[in-house]
């Protein structure tokens, strides 16, 4: 595809996302706001699970990171939430960033252990510092604007998935994202021709965890509560199956799983809450026959 | 207060030793590490209960049903969703993840949210060196995970299958050479490491009811006594194992009962900090 139709269809979808909202009911609306908060994840998690070959089982924690220091600093300090969203964002990287200089020079298998625990950790300091964060009883805050409205909100969200998806892009069509697939196809091939590998995995964690940390503050300044759930492992599970379905290592597969399995997740719910068994079904024989997802699917057929 | 939680940490500490020697025996031979292993040391744990209550099978051959049952399970996990990711680390590790949450969520749905408790061996208790009263069956807990921990140990060092195991964990192409089929002992080494969950899973069970999602702090703390023992290396599991249970409720008597759980955190990092190999482990896992 030559890059002047690729353009095209980008325009063509934004257009048709920029519309959307004005024949939408607010159930139709909301439903599409927590789709673009998926995507922004699942997007971000691709980044070092696609592209250099780590697993991360913080992201969730890390957009409990984002939500709870801009929730926090606005409901203690009095921050105006935008402010407060940077920090969060800020601090999300810089944690990133800790656990990826701690982890990373041992490989895999230490990243993914440590973000299991740090996630639990996370929940455990949540639901005990009860004075500070409301516990399981959650954190009320403020919203991003004086008039609340779900159309305001969605035309944010979508913005925000715009700038990860761009800030994606730039990193993997760059010098840089050569380096991440060539650490994810032979670590040690890179290694001896001069890729610091250690440096391109921390950098791409740190990224994905900061782009997590901007995520969880904008969804909780949208729902105006902060509760564990958000940094919970279950999130951290749906994020995983997004990405796993929609198609791992595909630049907008994780965007497109994100809103198959939430647009899927409010029929399930007609029967009962079975979605997460559904999903992790449907995201194990995808991950076992399909290790390429939805997109892989397409592109197999063309 | 001291000697009491010594006792306790003596007991949970040979309770995650055995779930660690799993975790340890599977990385060790196959380089894969089973984030379900706490689900499975939980279904143990629900089989145990089911046999023993709902079908009133005497405990003891309840808990070996149950294992049994758990060893078939880890075989049928290995063939069905391990093998094919060999050499393709990640999988391995987004795989078992999945499972771990599709188990949870179907304990959750079979069993139902409320905890479940197979019934004691023993009732009663003893006053231990005349300082304080203890639970009989903590006690027999500890002394069966310190059986089952010597049993485990004896069957590496001196039988024919326990040779085959040290052989392929220390350098697997070699074993190759020498006629081991790799891929039955795979299959055979992560169906003993669910085994080994299992049996954890049922030591504990009468003690600490099971729930859907008890079994995450468990893996959790098996996972850090492996890179605190060294990946793969089976006595730093049982060193590990009872530092990280005395830490915990050493920790939770005089510091903080709320954060018991996250002492054994803290130790991941400083071993990360200092010697991230881990105690007895090799630079090359």
């Amino acid at each position: 595809m030559s890059n002047r139709n690729k353009s095209l269809i980008v325009l063509a979808i934004a257009g048709v996302f920029g519309l959307l909202p004005l024949g939408l009911d607010d159930y139709r609306l909301h439903v599409l706001v927590i789709c673009l908060n998926y995507a922004i994840l699942a997007a971000s998690w691709n980044l070092v699970a696609g592209y250099t070959g780590q697993v991360s089982f913080a992201h969730a924690a890390f957009a409990g990171v984002g939500a709870y220091t801009s929730g926090m600093l606005a409901v203690h300090l009095g921050f105006n939430p935008w402010l407060g969203i940077v920090i969060g964002t800020a601090v999300a990287g810089l944690a990133g960033f800790l656990i990826g200089v701690l982890c990373l020079r041992m490989g895999g298998i230490y990243l993914s252990l440590t973000t299991l625990g740090f996630s639990q950790i996370l929940h455990i300091v949540i639901t005990n510092e009860y004075e500070i964060t409301r516990g399981t009883m959650g954190l009320q805050v403020p919203a991003l604007m004086s008039v609340y409205s779900k159309t305001a909100y969605f035309y944010i969200m979508l913005a925000a998935l715009i700038v990860t998806l761009l800030i994606i892009h730039r990193i993997i069509y760059s010098n840089t994202g050569l380096n991440f697939r060539a650490v994810q196809n032979d670590e040690t091939a890179a290694a001896a021709l001069g890729v610091n590998v250690v440096r391109v995995r921390v950098m791409a964690f740190t990224v994905s965890s900061a782009l997590a940390g901007m995520a969880g503050g904008l969804f909780g300044h949208y729902l105006l509560l902060i509760t564990p759930q958000i940094p919970s492992l279950d999130q951290q599970f749906l994020v995983l199956a997004m990405t796993v379905i929609g198609g791992m290592g595909s630049f907008i597969g994780p965007v497109i799983g994100a809103f198959m399995l939430n647009i899927l997740a409010e029929y399930i719910r007609a029967y009962g809450e079975y979605h997460v068994l559904v999903f992790g079904l449907v995201a194990l024989l995808m991950a076992r026959f399909f290790p390429h997802g939805v997109v892989g699917l397409f592109k197999g057929k063309r | 207060m001291f000697p009491l939680a010594v006792t306790n940490g003596l007991v949970m500490g040979v309770i995650y030793a055995l779930a660690a020697l799993g975790v340890s025996l599977v990385v060790g031979i196959m380089r894969v590490i089973n984030f379900a292993h706490g689900e499975l040391f939980i279904l143990a744990g629900y089989f145990s209960y089911l046999f023993a209550i709902t079908l009133g099978w005497h405990f003891l051959p309840a808990m070996i049903m149950a294992v049994l049952l758990v060893f078939c399970l880890g075989l049928l996990i290995e063939s069905t969703l391990i093998r094919p990711t060999y050499g393709h680390e990640m999988y391995s590790l987004i795989l078992t993840f999945i499972l771990s949450i599709v188990l949870q969520n179907a304990y959750l749905l079979i069993f139902g949210p409320y905890p479940q408790k197979p019934p004691a061996w023993i009732s009663g208790s003893t006053h231990v060196l005349g300082l304080f009263y203890y639970g009989n069956q903590r006690l027999a807990a500890l002394l069966a995970g310190t059986l089952i921990i010597a049993a485990v140990f004896s069957v590496l060092k001196f039988t024919w299958f326990g040779k085959i195991l040290r052989a392929a964990s220390q350098d697997r192409e070699m074993a190759q050479f020498n006629g081991v089929n790799t891929t039955r002992l795979n299959m055979l080494s992560f169906g003993l490491g669910c085994a080994l969950a299992g049996t954890a899973g049922v030591i504990l069970a009468p003690v600490f009811p099971v729930t859907p999602s008890a079994g995450v702090h468990v893996a959790l703390t098996a996972f850090v006594i492996v890179v605190l023992g060294g990946m793969g290396s089976m006595w730093g599991c049982v060193i590990g194992g009872l530092i990280l249970g005395l830490v915990e409720n050493l920790g939770a008597a005089f510091v903080s009962t709320g954060y018991k759980h996250i002492f054994g955190f803290m130790i991941l990092i400083l071993v990360l900090l200092i010697r991230p190999a881990g105690l007895f482990g090799r630079k090359e896992i």
